[in-house]
């Protein structure tokens, strides 16, 4: 009998297409995005500024409401949810750890932490140990009662990725999670997520401009125009690097052309 | 969920220690003024409009019946009151303290009185030391009465004024030296302790003679006993513990006296009561349009501090938009923020409903402590400020409290 385990698919999105409306007619920021990405995977969506990779993220995590297409979450159909279904949706199935923290700045890490357990109901001892452990999970067991406005940049990204975990969800979700942060600790942040998603098994797509980021991941999807784009990361290199790249992950390099080498952001 | 949405609520009233203050000034202003002025309602009505009207308001006369009444029945002596029904009231008095604080005899007499050459009629009053405590007496010179008088029977009386100045003249020096010297009632020696200032107003005691009952009985006018009956009294006057009593208060003495009188079913009362209903409905009618202007003020107030608590709340949802994406996005729904923002404005509103109650108690326990009126806090004005500024805190925090319910996440979160 095999024990591998069967990878299910968490998030299974199709012919998703978001329009805001504009001064003009509607913009159509995604525009028929199909994405899979299954349970225990690490994922990175990149693509150029503004071609949609924060608003699909925001569809993701169930923020906002498509214009159109199917969503299937962990099993569950969750297109078209009444407000108070979303929110419990968001509370126990998604983590989310923002570029900016988002941490309130009135309560302590660990009170941060508890914060998806209070709106699960939990009660407030099963809460406090369950915060207390994701904080030491993340490194800042010593750090439970200080306010955010005492905690460095890596640190609070740190209680916001325990407050993202805390509640055990399906999938948790980073958009440019160390876009505040300076490149070691960015690299620490990563390192963090990396550990978790080999360690626990957690599902997690990350959202980066960062392409050693990308390149570390077991996949990247790529977003242009509001459209998936095929090899994005060869945006970030140039060719003979990125077939370094896939050739690291056991691929057979696909020769692509060169394009904006100038521009890349480097690190 | 509750015990950690009204934690929030608290802590954002810490953190804006001083804002919150100043939002709550008029809840704060408005509940203070409610208890404080209805509690104090019922002092002013005693104490202050007292001068005006007088104990009268806090006084039921018991007075003979009008034997020529329709309804009077034919007996001898119909009408007349004796110590038996004096007594029979004391002991209804002493039966309920909640209604009675005194009970004080009037046992009057028409007199002639003399001081060396000159006479003068006038109506003697036997009466107890307790009379000030029915009837306003301000002293000009000596004391009134005291029980020492009553039970030694001591040839002792208080004149009103217009007798002392028909006796002394007006001027002040010969009204205080008139203290201490003999005057002859009905013929019968008796010695000035004290004169009564003047007066006036349907109670006055300016034509009168004050003396104990018992001096009045055995000393000055001999036999005025009833038939079987002993002492006949001419009114009973009963002080009660609050002008607010009136009606029990008559009913019982109606029972009490119809019951020891033998006074058959269905027959009208051979006793008259004399309540100051009428001095007391304009009392009342003032003091109420008084209250009620105040209340009225308070309770503006109270609404204009809902409006504070409205702008204040409209406010912390759009400086705090972002902490609501971020618990949006954690998973707090709709009617989670709904209930966090509501409790919010809902705690502006009660802990300053509580500051401005416990600013009133202290105001009015002080005036209470400098003006010996015996003002006691009207808990029913604290519960009624209590809860109308819950209900202004939830009435006006509810819209601010929908506004940020109803946020999308996603733009709550994008907020800058
Ligand atoms: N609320 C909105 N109203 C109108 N247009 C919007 C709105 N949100 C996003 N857009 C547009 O949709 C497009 C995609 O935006 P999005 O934020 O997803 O880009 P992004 O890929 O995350 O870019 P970046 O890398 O700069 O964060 C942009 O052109 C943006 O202007
Ligand atoms: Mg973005």
């Amino acid at each position: 009998m095999s024990t591998d385990y069967i990878t299910s698919p968490i998030v299974q999105i199709s012919d998703m297409v978001k329009e805001f409306p504009t001064g003009d007619g509607a913009f159509r920021a995604l525009d028929g995005v199909s994405i899979q990405v299954d349970q225990g995977e690490m994922v990175a969506i990149m693509g150029p500024s503004g071609s949609g990779k924060s608003t699909l993220m925001t569809l993701i995590g169930l923020l906002d409401t498509p214009t159109s297409g199917r969503y299937i979450l962990d099993g569950e159909d969750v297109s078209s949810l009444s407000r108070l279904e979303q929110a419990r949706v968001r509370n126990r199935k998604l983590g989310f750890v923002f570029q900016n923290f988002n941490l309130l700045p009135r309560l302590s890490a660990v009170q941060n932490v508890e914060l998806p357990l209070v709106y699960g109901r939990v009660d407030s001892r099963q809460r406090r140990a369950q915060a207390s452990a994701a904080l030491e999970a993340v490194g800042l067991g010593a750090k439970l009662h200080n306010l955010p406005n005492t905690l460095s940049g890596g640190q609070k990204q740190r209680v916001a990725i325990a407050r993202a975990l805390v509640h055990n969800p399906a999938i948790i979700l980073a958009d440019e999670p160390t876009g505040a942060l300076d490149t070691r600790t960015g690299a620490e942040i990563m390192a963090l997520f990396r550990e978790l998603n080999r360690e626990q098994g957690r599902t997690i797509i990350v959202v980066t401009h960062d392409p050693e980021i990308g390149r570390h991941m077991d996949r990247v999807i790529g977003l242009r125009d509001g459209r998936l784009a095929e090899n994005i990361l060869s945006e970030y290199y140039g060719v003979e690097v990125f077939e370094r790249v896939e050739r690291e992950h056991g691929l057979e390099p696909v020769p692509v052309p060169v394009r904006r080498q100038g521009e890349a952001s480097r690190i | 969920m509750l015990k950690e949405q009204i934690g929030m609520a608290l802590d954002s009233l810490r953190a804006n220690k001083f804002r919150s203050l100043l939002t709550m000034l008029g809840i704060i202003i408005g509940a203070g003024t409610l208890v404080a002025v209805l509690s104090l309602g019922n002092a002013l009505q005693s104490s202050v409009f007292e001068q005006f009207v007088d104990l009268g308001t806090r006084r039921i006369a018991v007075e003979p019946g009008d034997p020529r009444a329709k309804g009077a029945r034919d007996v001898p002596g119909y009408g007349l009151l004796s110590i038996q029904d004096y007594r029979v009231l004391e002991d209804l008095a002493a039966a309920r303290p909640d209604l009675f604080r005194t009970v004080v005899p009037e046992v009057a007499v028409n007199t002639e009185v003399r001081a060396g050459t000159t006479a003068i009629r006038a109506l003697l009053v036997g009466t107890s030391a307790d009379y000030p405590e029915v009837q306003t007496v301000p002293m000009l010179a000596g004391r009134f009465l005291t029980a020492a008088d009553e039970a030694d029977g001591a040839r002792v009386g208080v004149l009103g004024y217009l007798v002392a100045r028909d006796l002394f003249g007006a001027e002040r020096e010969a009204l205080e030296a008139a203290v201490g010297r003999s005057i002859e009632v009905n013929g019968q020696p008796l010695t000035i302790i004290g004169i009564v200032d003047e007066n006036g107003g349907p109670f006055s005691t300016d034509g009168r003679v004050f003396a104990p009952v018992s001096t009045v009985r055995l000393r000055l006018v001999g036999d005025l006993d009833l038939p079987g009956r002993g002492l006949q009294v001419n009114s009973v006057l009963l002080g009660l513990t609050s002008e607010q009593l009136v009606d029990p208060a008559e009913a019982a003495i109606v029972a009490a006296l119809r019951s020891a009188r033998n006074v058959p079913e269905g027959a009208i009362n051979d006793f008259e009561v004399n309540t100051p209903t009428q001095a007391l409905s304009v009392l009342q009618g003032i003091n109420g349009a008084i209250t009620g202007f105040i209340a009225l003020v308070a309770g503006i107030s109270l609404v204009v501090g809902g409006i504070g608590i409205m702008n204040i709340m409209l406010v912390a949802v759009t400086e705090r938009t972002r902490e609501i994406g971020v618990r949006k996005a954690l998973g707090a729904s709709d009617g989670d923020v709904l209930g966090q923002f509501v409790l919010e404005a809902l705690a502006l509103s009660i802990v300053g409903s509580l500051i401005g109650i416990a600013g009133a108690i202290a105001i009015v326990v002080l005036i209470g402590a400098v003006t010996g009126i015996g003002a006691p806090i009207s808990w029913s004005a604290v519960a009624i400020a209590l809860g109308f500024a819950s209900l202004i805190g939830i009435g006006f925090g509810f819209y601010p409290a929908r506004r940020a319910a109803m946020l999308q996440p996603i733009e709550a979160l994008r907020y800058e």
